[in-house]
């Protein structure tokens, strides 16, 4: 030791010159590089290397410079040094084990980085030899495996979930990675969830827990037997789950915080005002300023989680303490708003304290809530491809949400009400809503509120036609569920209403454009099925029967786009095209539609006419529908309660394994294992040993 | 004539010991403990009950006594009462004696020579010799044992009653527990040393006897000097029984060797599966390690390797365990001496929450707060923790935290649960459940509803059941869903007249799906606007006051709606539990009149007088905090008024129907005879502050008062206000058909028997506020005069003649108070008669 510290010491006083002198650990390197085996002339030389502080980027360009024919030469070497690298983590010298774990992520990496072409074979036979492979790879990953359940110091487990992270980023395609193959035959499943389940290792780990769960449910996840896929399917410890939502939910609060800080930020001064005077041109400039690295990443978990484990469910309405700002001044590091993705999770304390804090103003949130803020906040700009998939997923969660009794149950309970405010975007024409006075009301209001807004804020040229499937097909599945349950909401579904006649015309405005990319009809189909619901089920779950008179109201005020989109759709469907049928389709979704204004309108043109009225009232047309709902009959259709539940594959594959390669390289980017400075593991061991 | 049956034995044994050397021990307190093996002391008497089940600890020295010395004790110290007895009269001369000595007894010159020539020889058969003989008659109850340890100040005869106490069934003496634990704290020391051992006793057999004992003792000390306080006999049992060192004693507990704690339930006695079976129904997997102490201490110790096979049920309740114990300050089940810490640490939480919500400014947020407060602790349950309101024994599993309501109160925060629980052959032995996850419900639900999942009327075509599922995953975790939800049909939907149409809509369509199937838009608009007007008496959600809403719905309904959300709603023991919990309040006034009630409800059920009263259950914890037996089907007046914006009557013509009907009559005649009870009761106990908001309805008319915050002695603040003898408004006139109607009549002349009634038992009532009026600081017994005017208002004097004019005057007053507010009759009257 003496030794080297001497030749630190000599570094540092010749840092200046032209020519600094190597560093020991560096010749080692160096050594390893050469044909011979470095144990031969020393024996120690493995011992010594592992109580030399690494230098990664040596040790990487290295690996990276190493030519093809070369890499025949020093494989034995290489080898070795992964073997030993593999031994080291079960030593009891905890500086070894950080080396040891250090030097593991250059291999990893480097080897990957100079071989991006190469099979994976080439890269495992490389690292590991073919025929040690899966002896060495077991070993590592029940070392792994023990240093993260064991009772070893806290920094040591990030550095282990790191090296994981590391290993599983390593290529773009997370499905590419074929050294994943022994993950999975070794699964380190049971120490990720040791970890969320534990309140002080979740505050600490939990982040990168979930984000190495999530990572490694997507690997080879439509192809073969995903054992982690299954594993998290079954969970049903309810301390773990707990842990895996209280993670998310942190990361998404935080993400909420920081979006909540920027836009305070932006208001008020002259900005503000000269946007509004302005106008599109500057919000514009203002969304720019407004945009939070979104966090694909633990929203991936999050989906997996609702998606795969049924338990989960629960989780979504577990209760917590909102984390305000002013109840965590304290522990947002500065570095946490610039790296999502970073290594520290947000606010540690709020989770390891399960004693709900004692402060009057706190609401209580929960994970369901936080999320649909989050939601509010993603889907507000969808420009970015980032936002563009983190609103996707959103949406996507919410399918599978919607579909789910036990979570529907709780969405629609009375005795959970919850002011939830949504973040709605700055417009033109609309003032932004002074949300002080949101009524306290069931979570479903709130989903169908983030529905609504979505609906009338994104009809534009560049028409997110995926996510309105989406958006409509949850408010379908929540409206089945009401019928099936007979819930009567208390909901203004007027908005609703006139959001979805919206809709349908600006479909009917820019047919041409959008039929270019999209089949706008099936769209057109799932909207007047929405009303076929109201029209032909209302009586099971509106909340008045005036909401049944406004219903009509509002069909036969609108009539003039109903209308249109009859004449487009017979248009359509008369004449032979790829549209022909989905057209048909339309026509036919739309006989009761059409009954109701044919039945109503001449008779609110004559009640005019006998009154002598030339403008009738809201209350006159009510009270004219009122009285001549008798001799109207509609056409029962089929099937309006049915709907195609959610699955992944294989219409959502693609979108999947894009999302996962994009968070690869982004986890990829954020993983340095220089944010856990050696100084700081060096200080903490030196009083150990 | 009792006596003399009994009069043969007893002297005979006092011949029989009067040798024996206890004089000098009789002023000893302590002499209960059966130093000597007193001789023959014959067999069980037929009076006295068979002392067979009682094995007792007699004070701090755990040594245990069984029934034969237990009896010998008793023997003993009748023993010393009577040498007593003969010292002091034979001391006091033989003045007394002449014919007129036995001056109570009627048959005092009885014809039994011997009986009569033992008398005599004992010189005089004072009043302490008729008192022996009364002690063993069959007449003597636990009512008669208190009263006579109150008053006695004879140490002996308190020492009898002290092992008498014994005898008794526990249940009947626990109904005095309040009474003797405030003689132990208040009054001298012979009478706290008479009940102490049979305190300790039942405190080493019971758990929830003991933490009873212990928060009475805290709350009826607290009204002593702080100084004084911390030395009090109270506190020190207090103390005592809150070390958990009053365990079952040893030898009787076959302990495992395993097990920590005594209640380890590792090897409990009981293993017949009695007719509850739950236990065992309970273990999805026939585990054969219970979720104990024993387990848990094991398995924490393995839990990093435990833990991490999630799905293992036994590893699931360890993780629970170590949870608790690792990051909670709640931790319902830790450490060894564990007897009594679970309930105490469940109950302390439930307070806490009162605590914090009471900082809360709205209603709204107080609720929310109280929903996730509580979705907290279910991560703590099931427990071996109990609700001690309750009747039966079981196990908390499971508090459905989203029922919670928070009720109406202006600073405080009390508010009611509903909690769950599994019925359980005895709580300390039965092992406790095993948790069942939250989510569990859906599989279970599946399974159980699968008979009447047939079709329902409400079908319309395209049945919902075929939802398709296109999901190829492979995923048999996504197996139930809406489609699959089963429809909760509310009752009344058979007899709408359209389903029949509806229903063959259904068939038609499913026949032939080609022809077009036609509905006029009429009849949905109909349908929705019947359906609505289908369920009337529910109320209307109200952010301000959320309790009517829950309390509003019946019962049964809330029982079967939680029932089937609840993951242990399957299992054979599940029972529904409700309780509020008070925080910030003291309830000792309430358990008094609680007690009150108690004993005028069994004295009118003994006369068979039919007035209703519903005496709710009070559990004192502190002297500012308890929880409180919620009535349920009842909502206050007020609520009633409130949401239905009828009167009185009309709401009993909604509620129940037309006057002529049955139903109307029944509940008509439930109300009356509430009426009547209360009425009484409120005039006797001078029960104030009657608004609307404090006088329940149930659902079957009957009227229940709560809040007895002011009796007796206190009233509001705003007093003289409320001058009339009890509250009956002309809406209560009204419900009863009006003052000339016959169920008026009936009123008063329930009243009339009722006042009868009670006052040939006013000892009985009298002596239960009596005995805690003692050292007490409580408002109602403030001033000299509160049992003077209590006893006053029984009227012994009164003919019944006399009785039923005061029952009318009062009634009137109380009626005329309302318009005239002036009282001034009645007064008149009353004092004119007295």
């Amino acid at each position: 030791m003496s030794q080297v510290e001497k030749k630190a010491g000599l570094l540092r006083r010749t840092s200046s010159s032209k020519k600094p002198l190597k560093e020991k650990v560096v010749l080692m390197y160096d050594e390893i590089f050469a044909k011979e085996d470095p144990a031969k002339n020393n024996p120690r030389f493995w011992d010594e290397l592992f109580l030399m502080k690494v230098n990664l980027e040596y040790l990487e360009s290295k690996l990276e410079s190493v030519d093809g024919e070369d890499v025949q030469r020093i494989q034995d070497n290489i080898n070795s040094l992964f073997h030993h690298c593999v031994q080291a983590l079960g030593e009891e010298h905890q500086i070894k084990v950080v080396n040891a774990l250090q030097t593991l992520c250059a291999l990893f990496r480097g080897v990957h980085q100079k071989n991006k072409s190469a099979s994976g074979f080439d890269i495992i036979n490389m690292l590991m030899g073919f025929d040690k492979a899966e002896q060495r790879m077991k070993d590592l990953m029940e070392r792994l495996d023990s240093l993260l359940c064991g009772d070893s110091s806290e920094s040591l487990k990030s550095l282990c979930l790191k090296l994981l992270l590391c290993l599983v980023t390593v290529t773009d395609n997370i499905s590419q990675n074929t050294i994943l193959e022994y993950v999975m035959i070794n699964s380190i499943f049971e120490a990720i969830l040791q970890i969320l389940s534990d309140a002080s290792s979740r505050g600490q780990h939990g982040y990168d827990a979930v984000v190495l769960l999530a990572l490694l449910v997507n690997y080879r996840k439509y192809e073969s037997v995903n054992p982690y896929i299954v594993k998290l399917s079954i969970v049903d410890d309810e301390p773990t789950l707990d842990g895996m939502g209280m993670v998310v939910h942190q990361a998404l609060t935080e993400y909420n915080r920081q979006y909540k800080d920027k836009e305070e930020e932006n208001q008020g001064g002259f900005f503000s005002t000269l946007t509004s005077m302005v106008g599109s041109m500057f919000i514009a400039d203002a969304d720019e300023k407004l945009s939070v690295q979104t966090n694909e990443a633990i929203l991936l978990a999050l989906y997996e989680a609702v998606h795969l484990n049924r338990n989960f469910i629960t989780v979504l309405a577990q209760s917590h303490p909102e984390i305000d700002i002013a109840a965590t001044p304290t522990t947002t590091t500065p570095t946490t708003p610039t790296t999502p993705l970073g290594t520290t999770p947000p606010s540690l304390d709020m989770m390891s304290n399960p004693e709900l804090p004692l402060d009057p103003n706190l609401q209580t949130s929960n994970l369901l809530i936080t999320f649909l803020k989050y939601a509010s906040i993603v889907m507000q700009d969808t420009k970015d491809e980032h936002r563009l998939n983190s609103a996707r997923l959103c949406l996507i969660i919410l399918t599978c949400i919607a579909e789910d009794q036990y979570a529907d149950a709780f969405l629609h309970d009375d005795n959970m009400n919850f002011r939830v405010s949504l973040h709605r975007m700055p417009m033109r024409h609309r003032k932004k809503a002074v949300d002080k006075n949101i009524p306290s009301r069931p979570l479903v209001c709130a989903v169908l509120d983030l529905m609504v807004e979505f609906i009338v804020t994104h009809m534009m040229k560049d028409f997110p036609m995926d996510l309105y499937l989406r958006c409509v097909q949850i408010i379908h599945k929540l409206l089945c569920y009401q019928k099936k349950c007979r819930i009567r909401l208390h909901y203004t579904w007027r908005e609703l209403w006139s959001a979805l006649i919206n809709l349908l015309k600006f479909l009917l405005s820019n047919e041409t454009t959008l039929l270019a990319k999209h089949n706008i009809f099936h769209l057109a189909l799932l909207v007047v099925n929405l009303f076929n619901m109201f029209i032909t089920y209302g009586d099971t779950f509106l909340p008045t029967s005036n909401s049944y008179d406004e219903l009509y109201y509002e069909i036969v005020r609108m009539h003039q786009v109903f209308d249109n989109l009859y004449c487009m759709v017979l248009r359509v469907s008369t004449n032979t095209g790829q549209w022909k049928e989905a057209a048909s389709k339309v026509t036919h979704a739309l006989v009761n539609v059409r009954a109701i204004i044919n039945h109503f309108n001449p008779k609110i043109e004559s009640y005019a006419a006998v009154n002598h009225i030339s403008q009738l009232s809201e209350d006159q047309v009510l009270e004219v529908v009122r009285s001549n709902y008798d001799t109207l009959t509609l056409k029962l259709q089929d099937g309006l309660d049915q709907f195609e539940r959610y699955s992944e594959q294989p219409k959502e594959a693609a979108f999947f394994k894009e999302l996962v390669r994009s968070i690869s390289l982004n986890v990829r980017k954020n993983v340095s294992l220089n944010t856990l400075s050696q100084d700081v593991l060096l200080k903490e061991f030196s009083t150990i040993s | 004539m009792m006596e003399d049956a009994e009069l043969d034995l007893s002297p005979v044994h006092s011949d029989q010991n009067s040798p024996s050397p206890s004089i000098s021990i009789s002023s000893s307190p302590s002499l209960s403990l059966p130093s000597t093996p007193s001789s023959s002391c014959g067999p069980p008497q037929a009076t006295t009950p068979p002392l067979g089940v009682i094995n007792e600890g007699v004070a701090e020295l755990s040594l245990v006594i069984d029934a034969e010395v237990a009896q010998r004790a008793c023997q003993e110290v009748l023993q010393k009462v009577k040498l007593c007895q003969v010292d002091s009269d034979s001391t006091l001369s033989q003045s007394e004696e002449g014919p007129d000595a036995p001056p109570s007894d009627p048959e005092g010159p009885a014809p039994g020579s011997v009986k009569s020539a033992r008398r005599r020889q004992r010189h005089n058969p004072s009043k302490q010799s008729w008192l022996l003989r009364l002690f063993e008659s069959k007449l003597f109850d636990v009512s008669m044992a208190i009263s006579y340890l109150h008053n006695s100040k004879e140490p002996g005869v308190q020492a009898y009653i002290g092992n008498r106490l014994f005898s008794f069934p526990h249940e009947e003496v626990d109904f005095y527990l309040p009474q003797l634990l405030n003689m132990y704290i208040h009054m001298d020391e012979d009478v706290g040393d008479a009940i102490k051992p049979y305190v300790v006793h039942r405190c080493r057999q019971s758990i929830s006897f003991s933490l009873q004992c212990a928060w009475l003792l805290g709350a009826y000390s607290s009204d002593m000097h702080i100084s004084t306080q911390r030395h009090s006999r109270g506190t020190k049992l207090r103390k005592l029984i809150l070390s958990d060192e009053l365990k079952p004693a040893g030898p009787r507990v076959r302990r495992d060797p395993l097990a920590l704690t005594p209640f380890c339930p590792a090897a409990p006695p009981i293993v017949s599966p009695g007719p509850l079976g739950g236990d065992h129904s309970l273990s999805p997997t026939k585990r054969t390690h219970q979720r104990s102490k024993s387990d848990a201490t094991v398995s924490i110790s393995l839990s990093s390797n435990l833990k991490r096979t999630a799905s293992n049920p036994k590893v699931e309740t360890s993780q629970d365990e170590d949870c608790s114990s690792s990051s909670d300050s709640l931790e319902f089940d830790s450490r060894p001496p564990v007897r009594l810490a679970p309930q105490r640490e469940f109950i302390k939480s439930l307070m806490g929450i009162g605590k914090r919500l009471a900082t809360l400014p709205t209603k709204e947020q107080k609720t929310q707060r109280l929903i996730s407060e509580l979705s907290l602790l279910n991560h703590k349950l099931p427990a071996r923790v109990w609700l001690p309101t309750s009747a039966f024994d079981h196990h908390v599993v499971r508090v459905p935290h989203t029922q919670a309501v928070v009720l109406n109160s202006k600073d405080k925060a009390p508010y009611l649960i509903y909690v769950e629980v599994l019925e359980c052959e005895n709580f300390e032995t039965s092992s406790v459940p095993i948790r069942i996850p939250e989510n569990r419900i859906r599989s279970t639900r599946s399974v159980e509803n699968l008979p009447d999942c047939g079709m329902t009327p409400e079908q319309r075509a395209g049945s919902f059941s075929v939802v398709p599922n296109y999901d190829n995953d492979d995923e048999a975790w996504s197996v139930d869903d809406i489609g699959e939800l089963q429809v909760e049909l509310p009752e009344t939907h058979t007899n709408s007249c359209d389903n029949i149409s509806q229903f063959s809509v259904d068939s038609i369509t499913s026949l032939e799906s080609k022809e077009p199937v036609f509905i006029a838009a009429g009849d949905i608009r109909r349908r929705l606007s019947e359906q609505l007007a289908q369920a009337p008496t529910t109320f209307k959600r109200d952010p301000e006051d959320p309790s009517a809403v829950a309390l509003k719905e019946p019962w049964e309904e809330k029982v079967r709606r939680i029932r089937e959300g609840s993951p242990y709603g399957h299992l054979p023991t599940w029972r529904l539990l409700s309780v509020i919990v008070k925080c910030g309040d003291d309830l000792r006034q309430e358990l008094l009149a609680f007690q009150v009630l108690r004993q005028l409800q069994s004295i009118w059920e003994q006369e068979r007088v039919p007035l209703w009263i519903k005496p709710y259950k009070i559990l004192v914890l502190s002297a500012d905090s308890g929880m409180i037996e919620p009535v349920v089907n009842a909502v206050s007046l007020h609520q009633v008024k409130k949401q239905s914006q009828l009167s009185l009557l009309d709401y009993f013509l909604q509620e129940h129907g037309a006057p002529t009907t049955e139903a109307f009559l029944t509940a008509q005649r439930n109300f009356v005879q509430s009426c009547a009870g209360y009425s009484l009761i409120c005039y006797l106990l001078q029960v104030k502050d009657r608004h609307n908001g404090n006088i329940l309805l149930d659902a079957e008319g009957h009227i229940i008062h709560i809040d007895f915050g002011f009796i007796l002695s206190s009233s509001p603040r705003n007093l003289g206000f409320e001058t009339s003898a009890f509250k009956l408004t002309a809406e209560f006139v009204d419900v009863m058909g009006g003052p000339d109607g016959d169920m008026f009549n009936y009123y008063k002349m329930l009243m009339l028997q009722g006042l009868i009634a009670a006052r040939k038992h006013m000892e009985r009532v009298l002596q239960i506020v009596e005995i805690m009026q003692q050292g007490s600081q409580l408002p109602c017994f403030h001033g000299s005069s509160t049992m003077r005017g209590l006893k006053e208002r029984f009227h012994m004097s009164l003919t019944e003649e006399q009785l039923q004019l005061l029952i009318d005057q009062l009634v009137d007053g109380s009626m005329r108070s309302l318009t005239t507010k002036l009282y001034d009759g009645f007064q008149y009257l009353t004092n004119g008669i007295m």
